[in-house]
């Protein structure tokens, strides 16, 4: 597991560091620009937004062909640990991808969006920066120092963005949420001061070689995992997300469903890997979690009133089908672990990409019929298609039918819950895939009724429907299309 | 540090925490908070962490006392506190609800980390057993407080309790890594507190204006 | 390799076709009716390139890799051009007559753009060359064909669409698990290979029961094998087009198609016959063929009655290929074909007394045939063939059903077939009768008069072409490229040792 989360000893050093740090800073930059500019216009947007994408180009092109890179920055007496691989690089381009199409998102719904107020929208754009660049830090750090610094700082914009639309509902919501963000974060500190009583260092490779199994290690992994699945909104820590999206900003939404819950996701997997490696019993609790998060997500996702609180709940139900990567992952086989290695990254990256596009569609819905509720729906089909159609294209994905991404990480996770005969990660999968099509076509149905009456509905800007639609587009085909990110995560230091 | 003044230390750590977590008077409470991270920086002044003494008197003492009474509506000028959070009842009385869902998670952690502490080895000093008992102390009065000032101070006052068990544990080898969590803790405790302060001021606001207009509704002028 | 691209561009005929329509604004009813019809002719010259190439020998295979162990896979066999030749054939008739059905009613658009999706994953699942491709898209096609079964928007048609959705997305999960499941136990395997599963050797045998079982069970709610066809009789509030296209080509016989593929391709008949499987299928074909005849009885609307009909004849199909031996295997094969034809035919006479009349009711058809005789003698066509009358389609269809019967040493087949030919006059001969015999009450339910013929040329077109077909492919039988000759060759050539 060393050597597929780029951690091995062995890895050569990135030969320029600049790289790394263009990654990270560039969008901090441009987020403090976007401040001073506010964009009301979409174009400077995807112009200024390209550069990050540009800058992860030359570090694609550092790391080409290579078993992946480490980096190592010395910072006064402090040692700072940096890894680059396919997987860092998968994310990397999933997380850059999402936050430009917020990013595009953003002018035009601030716009369009009468109540958003403008001391609001001035935050908006640095705290969009610090948010991305926190989660580049995340995807590349190698010590528990970064990986606490990225954290806090993503949680602390995450809540940040939460709170811009300035509503009591806002507030409340945003309120609990940072409470639990605390709470998640105090957890993880005291995870980390464990780790580093007991073996005197914080890099991931050398905790991994050095942790012996005892009551520490065990006390430090309960500790890190609570508070990261608290911040992950993992059942049955989940209560506080839907309230936090029904009253959030459409594109700080589709963000943070796509992206932030599933960095602490990442963190929590990554420390099970290196540290508990052979932990099945654990796992398999932890499989028991997923299923039920799974179910309940499901349950209420299908039972929800409005339309974004159904999208929230569908992120509760689609992170179990993540959270199986524990128990597929942690103490099996590697014919088993290397087929939900596959499928639990396509997972995430077919769920970021879906749920957002989901998010942006379902905003254009909610702007266009100025009806939050799923019955203002009625009629939608014939009237809002394009949005519709993305929505759509989302929720193919989302539900795992071809030929989405969606569909061919479930298939992965099938596969390898089958291979290695873990049936009730099986029963979890199917369940999941029937609540999943249950809650979305809940929602066409009520697109499809022609008897609707006439509500008032105003047209939403072009730009919006395109940008949600790319995004579905892209969630929707390249399910065929998995061989190049699964070549990524196999190749550049992800082989066994 | 020679052990009697260490043990005086931590007893009176101990005693403000306990005096900032549990006084009815919450402007008093605020006030022994502030007194509390005074200590905490003079601690860390006498165990030679001169930096980590500097931080946590500008972050932890002056900046987090002046958001928590910011969020109490007072200023130099204002002495009183306003707005509807400073008459919330406090704390909740003691269920079984209550004491099934928030003491026991609690007590759990605590119970945990209990044992995890006991396999480390005996620490020198008293920093780390006082490091516990506020870790406790925080938690309980997390658990049982439902007001936001109250759930901020017993944040912080955990936090603190996480840095002081974090310095004891760290090895001579392990203490640049120490500081800079201890460092990144506090920033972080700084800007919880704020952005539970700010919130605080923000949402009295909306309900002074949503209590305003409700009223001219009621009777109109 | 470039004639690799030859299916792909089949494929995409209709696939691609789909967006356009969709970006077609709704008003442009004349360009869409032009892009519509040119795509379906374009294809269907496709398709006879294909069947050319194939004839001659040429190998049309495409495929790439989707994750390692998993690939996409088109490949060109005489099952599947005989399934494509019928699904593009069809599409085209289909459109002419969806085109006259929809004049002036809303969602046009919306209608063509799925209706051609439904017609790319039909395509699609006669040129995919091993499960997972099948697999995707037979999903598809669940997908595609959701909006046009509550094209209406109304009450009915929403609750209808309901029970597809829960009868169809149920199947296709468990297909998903089966398919996943034999990759688990022996890797992609490409239709054809049948020797990969029987090299398993005995000890595997009862897993391969067990997943042929849930295979059958997924694939067993498209093709409506009882008690899985809960769905079908309901599906009927959508408009008569799509009932057809789901009852004549793409739905139903997906599912039929698919156990086909299974029988022969994945497993091979000798191993089915091996693990003594048949013999289900055979009862289970039974039971649907009798469930499906006696309920077609009970039904008083011309629609529901057709599709219990529907239920009882797609299970002939199944019933072929349980029979071991060539006869059977050619009878199943060739009433794919048939039965399509046939059946379209029906519902589109069943549409043209709605559209025209204002007929749903089996009652009100009285004297309809003086009315509107072309329709009524096309109904007449197809009711005939399907009880088995010669020289029309079905009548080969039950001829080789019977020797196969007798050669698979299954006497007892014979009688059901003969009891389901008696039951099937039963239902049809009174409609038949009604028809011709009978004297109308003067007035019909709701008359318009949508031409200068007895109906709408759009609407009459389809129905004449697809009724003379059934005729056709009865009396040429024994000319080369007919289906009878298709599937003589497959099941002399291929399936069998």
């Amino acid at each position: 597991m060393i050597e597929r989360l780029g951690l091995s000893p062995a890895t050569a050093p990135l030969e320029h560091q600049a790289a790394l740090w263009v990654v990270l800073g560039l969008p901090l930059l441009l987020g403090a620009l976007g401040a001073v500019v506010r964009p009301a216009r979409t174009w400077p947007v995807v112009v200024a937004g390209m550069l990050p994408l540009l800058a992860l180009g030359w570090l694609f092109a550092e790391v080409a062909g290579g078993a992946g890179r480490s980096a190592v920055t010395e910072f006064g007496p402090l040692t700072l640990h940096w890894r680059i691989n396919g997987l860092t690089l998968l994310l990397l381009l999933l997380s850059g991808v999402i936050a430009l199409a917020s990013a595009i998102y953003a002018p035009a719904y601030l716009r369009e969006d009468v109540e958003a107020s403008s001391r609001g929208q001035a935050w908006f754009w640095p705290l969009l920066g610090l948010l991305s660049s926190s989660l580049m830090l995340i995807w590349l750090a190698a010590d528990l120092l970064l990986l606490y610094i990225g954290l806090e700082l993503m949680g602390l914009t995450a809540v940040g963005l939460m709170l811009l639309p300035g509503k009591a509902e806002a507030l409340v919501a945003g309120l609990r949420y940072l409470l639990l963000a605390l709470v998640g974060s105090l957890a993880f500190l005291l995870g980390v001061a464990l780790l580093l009583g007991a073996w005197g260092r914080l890099d991931l490779a050398g905790l991994a070689e050095a942790a012996e199994p005892g009551a520490p290690l065990w006390v430090a992994v309960a500790l890190l995992s609570g508070g990261l699945l608290l911040k992950a909104a993992a059942f049955p820590l989940h209560a506080w997300l839907a309230p936090v999206h029904a009253s959030a900003w459409i594109p700080v939404s589709a963000l943070h469903a796509g992206l932030v819950i599933k960095a602490s996701f990442f963190i929590a997997l990554q420390l099970w890997l290196l540290l508990v490696p052979a932990a099945a019993l654990a796992a398999w609790a932890m499989g028991g979690l997923a299923g039920a998060a799974v179910i309940w997500g499901g349950v209420m996702a299908w039972r929800s009133v409005k339309l974004k609180e159904m999208v929230a709940w569908s992120t509760v139900s689609q992170l179990g089908y993540l959270l199986l990567a524990f128990p597929l992952l942690v103490g099996t086989g590697s014919a088993v672990a290397d087929l939900a290695w596959q499928g639990t990254w396509l997972q995430l990256a077919a769920h970021g990409l879906a749920k957002a596009a989901m998010f942006l569609a379902a905003g254009n819905l909610i702007l266009a019929t100025g009806e939050s509720r799923v019955e203002g729906l009625a009629g939608a089909s014939r009237r809002f298609p394009i949005s519709l159609l993305s929505f759509g294209m989302a929720a193919i994905s989302l539900v795992g039918l071809p030929p989405s991404m969606g569909f061919t990480a479930k298939w992965l996770l099938l596969h390898a819950a089958l291979a290695g005969g873990h049936w009730p990660w099986v029963a979890v999968l199917a369940v999941g895939t029937l609540l999943s099509a249950a809650y979305v076509f809940r929602i066409f149905r009520y697109c499809f009724i022609e008897d609707a009456p006439e509500y008032e509905f105003r047209r939403v800007p072009l730009g919006m429907d395109a940008i949600a639609l790319l995004l579905a587009l892209a969630a929707l085909l390249l399910g065929l299309a998995a061989a190049w990110p699964v070549t990524l995560l196999r190749g550049a230091g992800g082989e066994p | 540090m020679p052990p009697l003044e260490e043990t005086l230390l931590a007893a009176a750590l101990l005693l403000l925490a306990a005096l900032s977590l549990f006084d009815r008077h919450l402007v008093r409470a605020c006030s022994w908070f502030v007194t509390f991270a005074l200590v905490v920086a003079l601690a860390w002044a006498r165990l030679g962490l001169v930096w980590l003494a500097l931080l946590e008197l500008v972050l932890g003492a002056l900046l987090t006392g002046a958001f928590l009474f910011h969020a109490l509506g007072m200023t130099p000028l204002v002495r009183r506190p306003r707005g509807f959070f400073a008459r919330w009842h406090d704390p909740l009385p003691l269920t079984w609800r209550l004491a099934l869902a928030r003491l026991l998670p609690a007590l759990v952690v605590l119970a945990m980390l209990g044992v995890a502490l006991a396999a480390l080895g005996e620490g020198v000093g008293s920093l780390r057993p006082a490091g516990f008992v506020l870790l406790g102390l925080g938690l309980w009065a997390f658990a049982l407080h439902r007001h936001l000032l109250r759930r901020l101070l017993a944040f912080n006052v955990i936090g603190t309790g996480i840095f002081l068990l974090l310095m004891s544990l760290a090895e001579p080898a392990a203490l640049p890594a120490a500081h800079g969590l201890v460092i990144t803790g506090l920033v972080v405790a700084l800007l919880g507190t704020a952005l539970g302060a700010l919130l605080v001021r923000r949402l009295e606001a909306l309900e002074a204006r949503h209590g305003a207009r409700a009223r001219t509704h009621g009777h109109p002028a | 390799m470039s004639q690799g691209w030859l299916p792909v561009f089949t494929l995409a005929t209709s696939l691609l076709v789909a967006p356009l329509i969709l970006l077609l604004p709704e008003r442009a009813g004349r360009a869409r009716a032009v892009v519509n019809l040119a795509a379906a002719v374009l294809k269907l010259l496709l398709v006879a390139l294909l069947v050319l190439g194939f004839y001659q020998g040429r190998d049309y295979t495409f495929g790439f890799t989707v994750v390692e162990g998993v690939s996409f896979l088109l490949q060109v066999d005489a099952l599947g051009l005989m399934f494509a030749g019928l699904s593009s054939l069809l599409w085209l008739a289909t459109t002419v007559y969806a085109i006259g059905y929809l004049e002036d009613s809303p969602n046009r658009k919306r209608f063509f753009g799925f209706f051609s999706l439904c017609v790319a994953s039909t395509v699609g699942i006669a040129l995919a060359g091993n499960l997972f491709t099948f697999l995707l898209f037979y999903e598809l096609l669940t997908l595609s064909t959701y909006p046009l079964v509550v094209h209406r928007g109304h009450d009915k048609a929403l609750a209808a669409g309901k029970v597809y959705l829960r009868y169809t997305l149920t199947g296709g999960l468990v297909l998903l698990l089966g398919v996943v499941a034999l990759h688990a136990l022996v890797g992609d395997v490409a239709f054809g290979q049948r020797e990969r599963l029987a090299d398993l050797g005995p000890e595997a045998h009862p897993m391969l029961s067990v997943l042929f079982l849930v295979l059958l069970l997924g694939l067993g709610v498209k093709a409506a094998l009882v008690p899985l066809h809960g769905w079908l009789p309901r599906a009927m509030v959508a408009p008569a087009p799509v009932s057809a296209l789901l009852h004549a080509v793409a739905v139903v016989k997906a599912g039929a198609f698919g156990i086909v593929r299974l029988v022969y391709d994945v497993y091979g008949i000798s191993l089915v016959h091996e693990l003594g499987l048949l013999t289900l299928l055979s009862v289970v074909a039974t039971v649907t063929i009798l469930y499906g005849s006696v309920k077609a009885l009970s039904q008083q609307e011309l629609k529901p009655r057709l599709a219990y009909s529907t239920v009882s004849q797609v299970s002939y199909i199944v019933l072929g290929i349980s029979l071991f031996g060539p006869f059977g295997t050619i009878a199943g094969l060739v009433h794919l074909m048939h039965q399509g034809l046939m059946k379209v035919t029906l519902f589109y006479c069943a549409g043209n007394y709605a559209e025209e009349l204002g007929i749903h009711r089996i009652e009100d058809l009285d004297g309809a045939g003086r009315r509107m005789p072309l329709t009524s003698m096309a109904f007449t066509v197809g009711a005939l063939g399907m009880i088995g009358l010669p020289p029309i389609a079905g009548f080969i269809t039950k001829w080789y059903l019977g020797m196969g019967a007798v050669q698979a040493g299954m006497p007892w087949v014979i009688g059901v077939i003969a009891t389901s030919s008696l039951l099937n006059a039963a239902y049809f001969l009174p409609i038949l009768h009604r028809l011709w015999f009978r004297q109308g009450r003067g007035r019909w339910p709701e008359e318009r008069r949508l031409g200068r013929y007895e109906t709408s040329a759009w609407l009459l077109l389809p129905t004449a072409a697809t009724a003379l077909f059934s005729i056709l492919v009865g009396l040429l039988a024994g000319v080369p490229f007919s289906p009878l000759d298709l599937a003589t060759f497959m099941a002399t050539k291929e399936y069998l040792p």
